[in-house]
């Protein structure tokens, strides 16, 4: 039995190698294609993603591809220089490897720790490896567990719970603990800024629809609003739409507050107390931060957002351990479970070798006995099968101990020696 | 069997549940959900075990005993708890809503003694008992919404992302419950104070409650009080929204305290036969219609000397 990956990925590897390296799903496809006609009897997953290019490869009877083989693979299908990736890419074999697979789709590898776009992409490999007849027993077993591994996880750890990004932070850490949906809300938009245009979207998939953009340049805020299906509107109409608005993201370059405290105060009674939201995104600030003492005012800048990720980083490298711990668990498992296997042909033939010369026992002892009824008869065959499983239990026993260390060679050969099994 | 089941059984369970729930602040866990369900489901099948012999082996309605009705309004709310925590199972209802449910067991275990006395006028009785009971219930539940409410608020205001194991409604949705609450409550304790009118009718005029008993008087301040939480959120917009609809919540559940403490502390004929017992001996009684004269012993007579809804006692 024999696993391996060989790669690249943000941690070691530029990101134009990575690019070199990286495969579209069309040449992923190509590339499992070709694999499979260069090593045949070799199973193969190919993980690519933007932060890296993975491939897992095993075998348990055929010859195993040797690393260079692998890089020269890679190398050859992108036409780089066999040298320069040798260079820049790793390689981990057995347990190290599985270990490294769990790492990966458990997103303790990401460059965002716990991010979850990851396990899809894992998955998605897996199901493109599959789908192509490049995987066989050793991958399924390995892609399952890890599928499994990142379950539990993320039941067993908060990892996944802490955004790291200011726009997911926004709206799953604030603007969704203050809503309960968002589709029959006002979303209003203040300016143009990159960030607001990411918060809109995260906003839009949690069902935002009803956006108005206001911003200086009212051809700007047409082209913006026509972009994210919602209508434009005249500065000059800014407090009549924050006065409609239930969440506000404000992003324009002003060097002064667009809205004070004394202004909001003119407005909040037509606003009937309804709690507002307001996402200030713009350096120097678009609010008066007195605005956010207003009652069901939630005022977000971007420090108090920055502020938020870093606590939710901190909190998610304190889940690290126990992530990796329930890894390493779970690693040794699987490796257990492998090694075990291929203990199978010997377990088998001894079963096999022991069950002949039962049979002829009780065949004969039987045939001795011709006047006993059916019930003894079957009394006698449970007795001869329950004294067969104590005999085997010993060494089958012995077997899985030795095999949670690896493939127990020794112990395999010692067994065959002893009850002449043959290959 | 069913009489072996105790009070102390379905609160222990309870209380572990309530542990399991503050246990959230400290650790994760994989089972923890599974371990507090299991817990308050076994308190719940415990309990209603309890009601179902006391009910079954009483010739007279239990519910016009303190104890019972106590109970009772403990046996909805953790069904309230458990429905919350089997569609929201990572909120943390539980904190809140468990100590008023050991709260009303304490309450009801203050009144074990007590006896029953047979109602007269049962279709009324089992009307305003009920109403007065989901009342509670519902002053219950929106005084939970209304706390959580200004958790999550202030968490917002002092920028905190969710803490760790403890995760709440939004508010949008809390506001929704503290509305219905408010809803609920003002419908059932208009029901209740209609069929208590009723019951009162049909006593013997010298039997008859007076309009000035403190009990009465108490309840229908809590009347006015959620009639006036609903008008005004009909007729007033902001008090429908954000923090003011918390607020009231919050109040309802206080003239609720009151009420339920007139009853305890001064003389009331509520829930009697008619005469206002002596200070420090009645019993609160409070949203409790009044109790029928045909039931009239001396032993039943104790049963309404006691803080707490005497629900079922109906005016013959």
């Amino acid at each position: 039995m024999n696993v391996q990956v060989v790669g690249c990925s943000h941690h070691g590897t530029s990101i134009e190698m990575r690019e070199r390296l990286a495969f579209s799903p069309e040449q992923t496809r190509e590339a499992l294609d070709h694999w499979r006609r260069v090593f045949p009897g070799v199973e193969a997953v190919l993980l690519s993603t933007c932060n890296r290019v993975e491939l897992f490869v095993a075998t348990e009877n055929a010859e195993p591809p040797t690393f260079e083989q692998i890089a020269q693979f890679l190398a050859r299908f992108h036409d780089v220089d066999p040298a320069e990736v040798i260079e820049a890419i790793f390689h981990y074999s057995g347990e190290a490897a599985v270990e490294h697979l769990f790492t990966v789709t458990c997103s303790l590898d990401s460059m965002v720790v716990g991010e979850a776009q990851i396990l899809s992409q894992v998955k998605q490999a897996y199901q493109v490896a599959a789908e192509h007849d490049n995987t066989g027993p050793l991958m399924h077993s390995a892609f399952q567990a890890a599928l499994k591994v990142a379950r539990r996880v993320a039941s067993e750890t908060a990892i996944h719970q802490r955004r790291v990004s200011i726009p997911s932070v926004a709206v799953a850490d604030f603007a969704k603990q203050i809503f309960e949906r968002f589709d029959d809300k006002h979303t209003l938009v203040i300016g143009a800024g990159e960030m607001g245009e990411e918060t809109l979207r995260y906003l839009q998939d949690e069902g935002a629809t009803d956006i108005t953009v206001v911003n200086r340049s009212l051809e700007r805020a047409e082209r913006l609003a026509e972009a994210w299906n919602g209508r434009a509107l005249p500065w000059d109409k800014l407090f009549d739409a924050l006065t409609e608005a239930d969440l506000v993201i404000s992003t324009t370059g002003a060097e002064e507050p667009i809205v004070t405290s004394e202004t909001y105060t003119q407005i909040e009674p037509a606003r009937n107390d309804r709690p507002l939201f307001i996402l200030d995104l713009a350096v120097p600030r678009d609010f008066d931060p007195a605005v956010g003492d207003h009652a069901d005012v939630y005022l977000y800048s971007v420090d108090d957002l920055q502020a938020a990720c870093q606590q939710n980083r901190k909190r998610r490298n304190k889940e690290l351990p126990g992530a990796k711990r329930i890894v390493e668990q779970e690693t040794a498992r699987l490796m257990a479970d492998l090694n075990h296997r291929a203990t199978g042909p010997i377990i088998q033939q001894l079963k096999q070798g022991w069950q002949k010369p039962k049979e002829e026992e009780l065949l004969r002892l039987l045939n001795k006995l011709p006047d006993l009824d059916e019930r003894a008869r079957s009394e006698i065959t449970r007795s001869f099968d329950r004294l067969l499983n104590k005999l085997l239990h010993p060494p089958l026993e012995s077997l899985r101990d030795e095999a949670r260390d690896g493939i127990p060679h020794v112990l395999l050969d010692a067994l065959s020696r002893l009850f002449q099994l043959k290959d | 069997m069913l009489s072996g089941v105790g009070i102390v059984c379905f609160s222990a369970s309870y209380a572990i549940a309530l542990v399991l729930e503050v246990s959230r602040l400290l650790f994760r866990s994989g089972v923890r959900g599974i371990a507090m369900l299991g817990f308050a489901g076994a308190g719940l099948v415990a309990h209603s075990a309890y009601l179902y012999h006391r009910f079954s082996e009483s010739k007279v309605h239990r519910l016009s005993s303190e104890h019972d009705w106590y109970l009772v309004a403990a046996w909805i709310l953790v069904v309230v708890y458990l429905y919350l925590v089997y569609f929201h199972p990572r909120t943390a209802f539980g904190l809140f809503l468990l100590p008023l449910v050991l709260g009303l067991i304490g309450i009801a275990t203050w009144f074990a003694d007590y006896e029953v006395r047979e109602s007269a006028s049962w279709g009324w009785g089992v009307l305003h008992g009920s109403a007065l009971l989901l009342t509670v219930v519902a002053v219950l539940v929106g005084f939970m919404a209304g706390l959580m409410y200004f958790w999550q608020a202030r968490r917002l205001k002092h920028k905190l992302p969710p803490g760790r194991g403890i995760q709440l409604p939004s508010l949008e949705w809390l506001q929704r419950a503290n509305s219905r609450a408010i809803v609920v409550s003002v419908l059932a304790l208009g029901v209740g104070n209609l069929s208590g009118i009723v019951l009162n009718h049909n006593r013997l005029t010298a039997d008859r409650l007076h309009w000035n008993d403190p009990t009465v008087l108490s309840t229908q301040l809590l009347f006015l009080w959620l009639l006036g939480t609903a008008i005004a959120g009909v007729f007033y917009k902001p008090a429908r929204h954000g923090r003011k609809v918390a607020y009231l919540t919050i109040a309802s559940f206080i003239f609720l305290v009151i009420t339920l403490g007139v009853g305890l502390l001064l003389p009331t004929g509520h829930g009697r036969d008619g005469q206002a017992p002596a200070a420090g001996e009645q019993g609160a009684a409070a949203l409790a219609p009044p109790q029928c004269p045909p039931c009239v012993d001396s032993e039943s007579s104790r049963s309404l000397t006691a803080l707490g809804p005497t629900v079922l006692g109906g005016s013959a």
